[in-house]
C-alpha cells in the first residue's frame, strides 16, 4: 500500500523574541498513522503541534497539506484537543456537545459521541465537577464532533490515573482503526511505544531521533525509549514532570 | 447559506452564554437584588418627616427685602435666574419665588403645594406693600424620583461592562477562546452573540427591577415607556461595546478589572447617578458630557420626570450611538482570540 503524506513540514521554525522554541523541523505525517512528538517539558512539542494545527504561524519554513497549501476549510478537517482547555462555567457535557455541534455543517449524531466516549453517566453534570479522566473524554468528544480526518492530541494523558490513561489509549486505537490520522504529544515513553507508528524525539526544539519505536530501539540497542533518551541527552524524559 | 450558517452559530453561542448566566445563581440574583436593595434603603432614608422649614427663592433687587425672609424657619435661596427659579418651584424644590419691583411684591407659589399655600398666608400677614401673585403648577419631584434612573443606569453600566468585558477576558485567560478559535466560529459571530446575550440580560434585569421598585414605591414616571426602553437599549449597547473594546486584547483578568474600574469610577462620580452637577465648575460638566452614562441618565430623567419626546432626547441618543459605533469598530478590529 502506498503511503500518502497528509502533512509535510519543511524546515519549520518558531522564535519567541530571543527564544528559539522550534528549530527547523522537517518530517512527514502519513495518512492513517499515529504520529508522536516525544520530549520533556519545554522541548517544543506544543509549539510544533500548534503550528501544524494552524493555530500559530511558523516564523519560517513551510507546512503543506497533501502536498499543497493548507486549504481554507482546514479547520473543518482537523479536530484538536489542547493541552489545557477551559470550557464555559455552568455548562454540562451535553450543553457543550450541542454548542460545538452547532459550529459545523455535518456534526456526528450526539448519541454516537456520548456512547463512543462514555459520557452518559455525567452528561448533565457541571463540567467543573468532572474528574480528570471524564473531562478528558469530553474534550476528546468535542474534538471529534465534526468527524475530522486528522486529530491532534496534546498530552492527552498527562495527569491522569493509570486507568483513565488506558481508556484514552483505547480511544486513540479506535480512532486509528476508523482510518483517522493522529498526531499526539507525550512525555511518557511507554505511551509513545504503545501508540505511535512513527515518532520524533524533540529536545530543545530540535529533532534528535526520528523513526518507528521499534527501529529506534533496535538502532540504539536498548529496551525502552526512556533508556534511549537518557543515552542521548543524559536527561530523563519525565524528570520535568516530577517537579511540575 | 453562509448567513444561515452564521445565524446558527451565533444562536448557539448566545444560548450557551445565557445558560451560563442563568445558572450562575449568585451573580444572577445579585444583579436583580442589589438595585432593589439600594432603592429600598433610599426609600427608608428619605421617607422621614418633613423638616418644617419653608424654602423661599428670592430674586434680589435694590428694593427692601420682604420681612418674611427674616422669619425663623424660613430658608432663603438668592438667585437672579428667574426661569430656573420657576422651574424649581414647579418641581416643588422651593416653596415660593419672590421679588420686589416698583414698590410691589411679586410672588409665585405652586398650586399643588401645601407648603406654598402656608408661605403665601405668612406673606400676606407680614407684608404691607401691594402683592402681585403668580401661580405655577407641577408635582414635586422627590429625591427618590430623581435618583431611581441613576440607580438603574448604574446597575446597567456594571452589568454591561463587566458582563462582557470581564467575562471575555476570563474566557481568554482560561484558554476557552483558543478552543473556539479552532472551530469555524468567526470573531464576528462570537462577538455578536456576546453582545446580544448581554443586551437581553441587562434589559430584562432592568425591566424587572424597574417594575418591581415602581410597584413598591410608585416613583414618578410620566413619559413614554417605549422611549425609556429605547434609551435603555442604546445605552446598554454603548456600554457593552465599550466593554468589548476593553476585552479585545487584554490577557489578564486583573488588568481588565483595573481598566473597567478606571472607566466606571468617573461615571459613578460625574454622570449624576447620585447627585446633580448643577452649579459645579464648567470643566466638570464638560468631562461629564464625554461619558455615556451621563447621556443615558439625562435622557432617562427627561422622559421619566418631564415627559420629553424623541426629538428632545435625540442629541443624547446620537452621542450614545457614536459610542456604540466606536466601541464596535475598536473591538472588531482589535479583537484577538
Ligand atoms: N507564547 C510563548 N511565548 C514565549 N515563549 C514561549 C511561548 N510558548 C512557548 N514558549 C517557549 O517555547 C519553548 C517550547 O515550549 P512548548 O512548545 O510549550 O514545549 P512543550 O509543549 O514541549 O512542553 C519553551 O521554552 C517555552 O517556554
Ligand atoms: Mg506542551
Amino acid at each position: 500500500m502506498a503511503e500518502t503524506a497528509v502533512l509535510t513540514l519543511d524546515h519549520v521554525s518558531k522564535h519567541y523574541d530571543d527564544v528559539l522554541a522550534v528549530n527547523a523541523l522537517s518530517f512527514e505525517i502519513i495518512e492513517g498513522q499515529c504520529f508522536g512528538l516525544l520530549g520533556p517539558n519545554g522541548a517544543g512539542k506544543t509549539t510544533t503541534l500548534e503550528m501544524i494545527e494552524g493555530m500559530t504561524p511558523p516564523t519560517s519554513g513551510e507546512i503543506r497539506y497533501r502536498g499543497g497549501p493548507v486549504p481554507a476549510n482546514y479547520q473543518d478537517r482537523i479536530g484538536i484537543q489542547f493541552q489545557a482547555t477551559a470550557l464555559q462555567d455552568f455548562l454540562t457535557p451535553y450543553d457543550n456537545l450541542k454548542l460545538f455541534s452547532a459550529f459545523y455543517d455535518r456534526p456526528l449524531p450526539m448519541q454516537t459521541l456520548i456512547d463512543a466516549f462514555q459520557l452518559q453517566e455525567f452528561l448533565h453534570r457541571d463540567t467543573r465537577r468532572l474528574s480528570g479522566g471524564q473531562r478528558q473524554r469530553l474534550l476528546l468528544a468535542l474534538a471529534l464532533v465534526h468527524d475530522p480526518e486528522i486529530v491532534f492530541l496534546d498530552e492527552p494523558t498527562t495527569g491522569l490515573d493509570p486507568r483513565s490513561r488506558r481508556d484514552v489509549w483505547e480511544v486513540v486505537r479506535r480512532l486509528k482503526a476508523e482510518g483517522r490520522t493522529l498526531v499526539l504529544t507525550t512525555h511518557y515513553m511507554e505511551e509513545a511505544e504503545v501508540l505511535c507508528d512513527d515518532l520524533i524525539i524533540l529536545s530543545h526544539g530540535s529533532i534528535i531521533r526520528h523513526g518507528s519505536p521499534k527501529a529506534l530501539l533496535a538502532e540504539a540497542g536498548v529496551d525502552t525509549l526512556d533508556e534511549l533518551f537518557l543515552s542521548l541527552t543524559g536527561e530523563r524524559l519525565d524528570a520535568a514532570e516530577a517537579t511540575a | 447559506m453562509m448567513v444561515a450558517r452564521s445565524v446558527k452559530r451565533i444562536w448557539a453561542v448566545f444560548k450557551a452564554r445565557n445558560l451560563e448566566y442563568l445558572r450562575d445563581r449568585a451573580s444572577f440574583g445579585w444583579n436583580l437584588i442589589f438595585p432593589v436593595l439600594i432603592v429600598l434603603a433610599l426609600a427608608v432614608v428619605f421617607s422621614g418627616p418633613p423638616q418644617g422649614i419653608f424654602s423661599i427663592t428670592y430674586l434680589g433687587t435694590e428694593e427692601a427685602r420682604p420681612a418674611l425672609l427674616a422669619f425663623p424657619g424660613i430658608e432663603t435661596v438668592e438667585t437672579t435666574d428667574e426661569s430656573r427659579a420657576l422651574d424649581r418651584l414647579a418641581r416643588q424644590q422651593t416653596d415660593m419665588v419672590i421679588t420686589v419691583t416698583d414698590g410691589a411684591v411679586r410672588y409665585w407659589v405652586n398650586g399643588y403645594s401645601a407648603a406654598g399655600a402656608l408661605t403665601e398666608q405668612l406673606l400676606k400677614f407680614s407684608e404691607s406693600r401691594p402683592l402681585i401673585s403668580g401661580r405655577t403648577e407641577g408635582d414635586g419631584i422627590r429625591y427618590i424620583d430623581w435618583v431611581i434612573p441613576g440607580i438603574l443606569g448604574m446597575n446597567m453600566m456594571y452589568s454591561a461592562l463587566w458582563g462582557v468585558g470581564y467575562v471575555v477576558v476570563r474566557y481568554r485567560q482560561a484558554g476557552y477562546l483558543k478552543r473556539l478559535k479552532a472551530t469555524p466560529l468567526t470573531k464576528f459571530e462570537f462577538l455578536s452573540a456576546q453582545v446580544m446575550s448581554r443586551v437581553m440580560v441587562t434589559l430584562s434585569a432592568s425591566t424587572i427591577v424597574f417594575v418591581g421598585t415602581n410597584l413598591l414605591l410608585e416613583y414618578k414616571m410620566v413619559g413614554s415607556v417605549w422611549l425609556l426602553l429605547l434609551i435603555a437599549l442604546i445605552g446598554a449597547l454603548s456600554m457593552i461595546t465599550m466593554g468589548l473594546a476593553i476585552a479585545s486584547r487584554t490577557e489578564s483578568k486583573e488588568f481588565a478589572d483595573g481598566l473597567l474600574n478606571a472607566l466606571t469610577f468617573p461615571m459613578l462620580l460625574l454622570s449624576e447617578v447620585w447627585f446633580s452637577l448643577e452649579g459645579s465648575p464648567e470643566w466638570v460638566q464638560w468631562i461629564a458630557m464625554t461619558l455615556p452614562l451621563t447621556h443615558m441618565l439625562d435622557a432617562a430623567r427627561a422622559v421619566m420626570l418631564d415627559d420629553a419626546g424623541l426629538w428632545e432626547i435625540a442629541p443624547h441618543l446620537g452621542v450614545l450611538l457614536i459610542f456604540c459605533g466606536v466601541g464596535m469598530a475598536i473591538s472588531t478590529r482589535l479583537f484577538k482570540w
